[in-house]
Order: C-alpha cells, then sequence, then structure tokens
C-alpha cells in the first residue's frame, strides 16, 4: 500500500492542459497543404493518392485535398516534383455538418454522455478515443463520460465506414439514442468512407445512414482532435 | 528435414504430387485435388507441421479452375509447405480437411462464403463472413464479381449452436458492446453461473480488404494492409513489404531490417500495455490499469518524435523504411526506455504483490495445450500454454537473426499466464530496442522496387504483438496486386478463446477476452 501512496505522489498530475493550453504541435502530422504558386498541375498526387481526396478544379486551375477523404499518409508530399504539398502541424480539423436545432450549449449544458460505436472502423480510431480516457486526457474534467447504453447517451461518437453487417446495428444504436442528440464522425472511414470507400461491404461515410453533426478527419484523428470535435459539437470551442 | 519430407511426398505419390516452385524458404508442391485429405494428413502436425493457412484463389483465367493452398510450416526447417490443389474447371467442391485438421475450420468456412466452393464434409459449414443480409449465390472473391456492387439485403435467419437442457438460457451480447472496442456479437449458452458454450459471431467489421486491394497499385495496397487492424499497423505493413520483396528477389538494406526490428517492438510495447492496462481495469484494479495507460502513454510520446506518427503509419515502404527516423533520435529512445524499464519494473512489483488482484488472474480461462494446438493458438496465447511457436525464431526476418531473443515458457494457460507473458515480452522488447540501437550503423535505408513480374507470389511473415502473422501476395499484370491474402493471429485465435471460456462464470468473461485481446478488424478484413 506504501508503494502505491508513493507512485500516486511521485506522478500527481500528468493531465495535458488542452484546450486550456495550446498543443506542442513540434512532431505533429496535420492538415496537408498545397501552395498554389509552386503547383505545376501535374496530377502526380492526384493519380497516386490512395483514398483518392485530391482533386483538380480545371476552371480555377487548382489542386484542393478533400479533408473527409484525406488519409494523412503523406504520400503526396513523397511524390509532388514540385515540392509544392506539405504536412501542416494544423491538427483541430473538425467541422461542422447538420446544425444542431437549437444551441447545444444550453442543452446539453456542463454535462455531456457519449456512447461510442464501431461500424466498421480498423481500431485505431477506437484506440484514440479510449485515448480520451487516459490520463493524459482526462476527458471526464470536462464533464464528459463515456456511457454504455445508447439510451444514456446524447451524442453518438461513430468511428468506421458503416459495414454492410453493422448498418442495421449503427441504426438501431441511434434510434435508442434519446433526443435530443448528436453525432459526431471520427475518423476518414466515418467521414466518407476513406481508403475503404466503393467495397461491396461498405458505405462511403456514416452519413447515408444518420445525420451528422460534426467530422473529425483523420486517419486515425488524435485523442485532442477528437475532443476538439466533441467540444465543437458542443460550441465550447470557436 | 524440410527436404525429407518433400522428397518423401514425391516417392511415395509420384503420380500425383509435382515438384513446384522453390521460392527462398516456400516449397510449392501441386498436387491433385483429389488427394487433398490424403496428402493434407501425410504432412500435418499439429505443433511440428502446422497448418497456417489455407486460402482459395480464382485462377480460372490462368488454369482454367480455382486453386487452393495449404500452407504448412516446418518449424524445425524454418521453412513453409504449401501444398496446391487446382480444381478441375467447373468444380465447385473440394474435400474438407477438417475432421482431421481442426485449425482448418474457419478457413474452409471462409472459401465457402468468399468463392462459393463447398468444402464437402466439413461438420459446420454454415455461413460466417456475411449475417443473414447477403443473398444466395453471390461471392465477392470470384474474379467477375465487381467489387463495388452492392447487392440488395437479404434476410435469413442467422443459425446459433443450441444447448439444451433443464435451465439452460441463453445471454445475447453485442454487436454494439458497453465499452469502447470492437463490434462482434457473442451468444452465451448457461446454466446458473458457469458458461457452457459460447459462439462468437463476428465480422461486423468486414469490409472487403482483400477484394478492395485486387487490382490495386503495389503502393496503394501498402496503405491498405497498414489499415487492416489499428494497433498492429506496422506488423501488418512489415509483412506485406517483406511479401512484396521476397517477389521482387530484394534484400533491403541492413540499417532498415534493424529500424524495423525497432519499430515492431515498439509496437509491441504498446500492444502489450494496453492490454495490461485491459486486464488491471477489467478485475478494477484501477491503480494499475492508470498506470499501464500511463506506460503506453509514455511509448506514444516517442513515436511523434521519432516518425511523426502515433500509431506509426506511412513508415515503411516495399524495399526498406520510407526515412531514416532513428538517426539522432538513439539517445531519446534510449532515455524512454530506460524510464520504461524502471516503472515497469516497480509496477510489476507492487501488482504481483496484490493478492486480491492475483486471485482473480490465477486459473481464470484456461487454454488446455490440446486445444491450443489443435486450433493453432498462436503469439502470447499459445505460449501460456506450452506452444513455444515465435516467428522472430523460428522463422527470423529483419534483423532478427543477429539479435538475442529468448521466448518466455509458461504452461498454465490461464490469464496470469497470459498475462506474465506479454509482461516478459514487454522487457524483452525493450531489451530489443537495446540491442538493436547499438547494433546500427550507417547506411542506406531502402532499394528500389521496380516493376514486378506478374503472377509471381510470396508469403510475407512477422509475429505481430498478438503472434503469428502471414500474408501472401500474388502479383498481378502492370505491377498491380492479383490476389492478397491477410491471416492475422486473430483468426488462428478466436476459436481458442471461445473454448477458454467454457466453465467460467459469464462476469469473468471480458477479462478471459482482454488477456487475448484480439482483434475484430484483423479477423474480419
Amino acid at each position: 500500500m506504501l508503494k502505491v501512496l508513493k507512485k500516486i505522489i511521485q506522478y500527481p498530475r500528468l493531465t495535458i492542459g488542452y484546450p486550456a493550453k495550446p498543443l506542442d504541435t513540434e512532431f505533429i502530422t496535420g492538415r496537408p497543404c498545397i501552395e498554389t504558386a509552386m503547383c505545376t498541375m501535374c496530377g502526380e498526387c492526384l493519380r497516386r493518392c490512395p483514398s483518392g481526396a485530391i482533386v483538380a478544379d480545371k476552371q480555377s486551375m487548382q489542386m484542393s485535398i478533400q479533408l473527409d477523404k484525406c488519409i494523412f499518409c503523406s504520400l503526396c508530399v513523397d511524390v509532388c516534383p514540385a515540392k509544392a504539398v506539405t504536412m501542416s502541424k494544423e491538427f483541430e480539423l473538425a467541422y461542422l455538418g447538420n446544425e444542431v436545432a437549437q444551441k447545444s450549449s444550453k442543452l446539453f449544458g456542463r454535462s455531456l454522455q457519449i456512447r461510442e460505436v464501431d461500424a466498421g472502423s480498423c481500431n485505431g480510431c477506437d484506440y484514440e478515443v479510449n485515448g480520451l480516457n487516459n490520463p493524459f486526457n482526462d476527458i471526464e474534467r470536462f464533464g464528459i463520460h463515456f456511457v454504455a447504453s445508447p439510451r444514456h447517451a446524447d451524442m453518438l461518437l461513430v468511428t468506421g465506414t458503416a459495414t454492410r453487417n453493422m448498418e442495421q446495428a449503427l441504426l438501431k444504436t441511434y434510434e435508442a439514442t434519446p433526443e435530443p442528440k448528436l453525432v459526431v464522425a471520427v475518423g476518414a472511414c466515418a467521414c466518407s468512407g476513406g481508403i475503404f470507400q466503393d467495397s461491396y461491404a461498405t458505405k462511403n461515410g456514416i452519413e447515408s445512414i444518420i445525420p451528422v453533426n460534426v467530422y473529425v478527419p483523420g486517419c486515425p484523428p488524435r485523442p485532442q482532435a477528437i475532443l476538439y470535435g466533441i467540444l465543437k459539437a458542443l460550441e465550447r470551442v470557436k | 528435414m524440410a527436404q525429407d519430407l518433400y522428397e518423401q511426398l514425391l516417392d511415395r505419390y509420384p503420380a500425383i504430387a509435382k515438384a513446384g516452385e522453390l521460392n527462398n524458404n516456400e516449397q510449392y508442391i501441386e498436387i491433385d485435388s483429389a488427394y487433398i485429405v490424403e496428402m493434407c494428413t501425410f504432412v500435418h502436425h499439429p505443433v511440428e507441421r502446422p497448418l497456417v493457412s489455407l486460402f482459395a484463389s480464382d485462377e480460372r483465367g490462368k488454369s482454367g479452375g480455382f486453386a487452393l493452398y495449404y500452407v504448412f510450416a516446418l518449424i524445425s526447417a524454418s521453412s513453409f509447405l504449401i501444398l496446391k490443389a487446382v480444381l478441375p474447371e467447373g468444380i465447385t467442391v473440394f474435400p474438407s480437411i477438417t475432421r482431421d485438421i481442426h485449425a482448418a475450420h474457419l478457413y474452409e468456412r471462409e472459401i465457402k462464403d468468399m468463392f462459393g466452393l463447398m468444402p464437402e464434409g466439413h461438420p459446420d459449414a454454415k455461413r460466417m463472413v456475411f449475417h443473414g443480409n447477403w443473398p444466395e449465390g453471390l461471392y465477392p472473391l470470384r474474379k467477375d464479381y465487381d467489387a463495388a456492387t452492392k447487392p440488395n439485403f437479404a434476410h435469413n435467419e442467422q443459425q446459433f449452436t443450441r444447448v439444451d437442457g433443464t435451465g439452460v438460457y441463453e445471454i445475447p451480447v453485442g454487436p454494439v458492446h458497453a465499452g469502447i472496442i470492437e463490434p462482434g456479437h457473442f451468444r452465451f449458452s448457461v446454466a446458473g453461473e458457469p458458461i457452457i458454450n459460447l459462439e462468437a459471431q463476428l465480422y461486423f467489421v468486414h469490409k472487403g480488404i482483400e477484394k478492395l486491394s485486387e487490382g490495386c497499385s503495389i503502393e496503394k495496397g501498402y496503405y491498405i494492409s497498414e489499415r487492416i487492424s489499428g494497433d498492429e499497423t506496422y506488423t501488418n505493413s512489415l509483412a506485406y513489404c517483406q511479401a512484396i520483396e521476397r517477389i521482387a528477389g530484394l534484400q533491403v538494406p541492413r540499417r532498415a531490417e534493424y529500424s524495423r526490428v525497432f519499430f515492431a517492438e515498439l509496437e509491441r510495447l504498446i500492444c502489450h500495455f494496453g492490454d495490461l492496462a485491459g486486464i488491471c481495469l477489467d478485475v478494477a484494479y484501477g491503480f494499475g490499469a492508470y498506470h499501464f495507460r500511463m506506460l503506453r502513454g509514455w511509448c506514444y510520446q516517442l513515436t511523434e518524435p521519432v516518425c511523426q506518427s502515433r500509431f506509426l503509419r506511412s513508415v515503411n515502404m516495399p524495399g526498406g523504411v520510407r526515412k531514416d527516423f532513428i538517426a539522432g533520435n538513439e539517445e531519446l529512445i534510449c532515455e524512454y526506455m530506460l524510464r520504461i524499464k524502471k516503472e515497469l519494473c516497480e509496477l510489476v512489483k507492487i501488482m504481483k504483490a496484490n493478492s486480491l488482484f492475483i486471485d482473480r488472474v490465477e486459473n481464470t480461462g484456461v487454454l488446455d495445450a490440446k486445444t491450443a494446438a489443435d486450433f493453432h493458438a498462436v503469439g502470447p496465447a499459445g505460449r501460456a500454454s506450452g506452444i513455444r511457436g515465435d516467428m522472430r525464431v523460428d522463422f527470423p526476418y529483419a534483423a532478427y537473426d543477429r539479435l538475442n531473443i529468448s521466448i518466455p515458457e509458461h504452461n498454465n494457460g490461464d490469464v496470469n499466464c497470459r498475462m506474465n507473458v506479454k509482461l516478459e515480452e514487454c522487457f524483452q522488447a525493450i531489451d530489443l530496442i537495446r540491442q538493436v540501437i547499438e547494433a546500427m550503423s550507417a547506411g542506406p535505408i531502402s532499394v528500389e522496387i521496380g516493376e514486378l513480374e506478374p503472377y509471381r507470389y510470396a508469403l510475407g511473415y512477422t509475429e505481430a504483438p498478438r503472434g503469428e502473422n502471414l500474408h501472401w501476395v500474388m502479383t498481378g499484370e502492370n505491377n498491380t496486386i492479383f490476389r492478397y491474402k491477410i491471416r492475422t493471429p486473430s483468426f488462428c485465435n478466436w476459436p481458442a478463446l471461445c473454448k477458454a471460456v467454457n466453465g467460467n462464470i459469464v462476469p469473468d468473461f471480458p477479462l478471459i477476452n482482454k488477456s487475448f485481446n484480439l482483434s475484430y478488424a484483423g479477423n474480419d478484413l
């Protein structure tokens, strides 16, 4: 027992202060950016992108990257002959989908219950969602809890492409969640199907099955990026 | 020994066995499909020459029929014997070997679902990959099935094994579970508290990875292999890269080999710390759980400065590693390893002195040696039950043949043994990383793969954190993939888990499940 107490004293607080304190982003792989001035429109990145995230706009003669499809593999950086693509440090990439009917900050106040549903991920996103519960991120400090049943939940946190075998289970889980409810799609698969688009066994993202309020791109998005997405749905961050 | 068996086979069956290709340590023998059972039982031994993979490939366009590959690992000879049987044109039935070789039962069901080939004589050939929603007569891995075709939903009843008797009832659990884990449906048959039978219905996260990768470029195949199972990203990508390198006949530079050992062992640490945290959490031992999560967090703090990816993604590439990630980070790595080792030592002492904790894990979820061998249980689950197999020692790849490594020896097969195997492997991984950093010398980190010849094939294998991991790639025309067979360790261990829970009480299931910690995504593909 003494040894346990000693350990507790040795590591009193591991929690990183994000989002109150900015995250150290030195080694982060964030949003890929194409420098339009340097881009020669050669199309090499577009041809080789494993998830088809890069599109060429013929009118404006610009290449752009669809964040919801991007798997953040850095291949476009490696193959660009003009060195026009870079991976930035920007990780707060969550964006809004369907608007919440009423102000969610008023609805849920400072307490939110989340049910996580894996609808066909590679389990990378699930491990990162799990990471929200570890001593470094400790999501409970925001009054946010993961609960065991959708009937107790205010928010569904969905990972994965929505596979054929999970479609019904996902829909049933959604229906079992009482109104008002929020849905956050976590990861490239849930946002767009990611690298698993257009297979006989997958949907291209969960939005074809249930309405989505916030999308969190990434493959997988880091725990702080997911946290940002959740707080964004609650209108607790800008 | 491999040569002996090979010659014996050819001598004994001169008319029906034909020498096939020899690719490094893979010896292919072409056999007549009528003699599959006889030949397989001749080669097979559950421990010394286990069946490690069995798959089909639609080669109707090339040889007229479906080809079946039976892969046996000849452990003492560090080589693979692969029996290849091509079914005659128009034939969609093949003899089942499940009655003689239990490890084949799921492979044959998979082949039935994906190719529409009927394993004749299989004791329980019901549907596996597709649940009741998939229409009859459609087989996605056949070449004439378009990958993007989504058939209408059928409504068939899913069959489960029923246990009859007074007081026996069923508990259905899942697919959406209470914790933050992957989906799967468990059907417990219970009388009172103890479990009589558990049937796991998996494949809820089946994404059609094998079909998706067909026709892809070799490059895209790499990114798909990274996303087979998130926590085994690196080991899966390594198995894929090694298969491609064997097809190309290339040797990767030494520095790349050492780098690969470093990343593979780091992934093992991350994986095992997660499992150990889970074991602690499932017996409500919060102190242990949070401490292991802290150790896991430290590993992630190391992965980002080294390779800018928490899940070790985009680190490998066919031909070597993408960048020289380790150069300049040696000190940081050694510092972290020392810190982790010290903390782990102290934590293990505290844990093992906690009799309440030990009481829960001891003699819980026993997987006996015979069952483990019959199902070919691999990795920590197998090693805890007295099966010594470890790909790093038996079939050394990357730089493992130049490093000192010892396999933990445990025989009880309970949660405690699996936990101890994982703990010892953590120490082993830290030691291996230290050895790698000492042994590494400067040099190139990758070689150019170039164009690959079509219709060449090879195995790629690694010891994943969960055990033996086997990938088989056949190239197509224009540097594409013709067939990619993935067999992760979870596929072998799921049936073993279902046996290990029998006789235990239902509340112990999460604990036993966690001690195996199998990947649903890696199994379902």
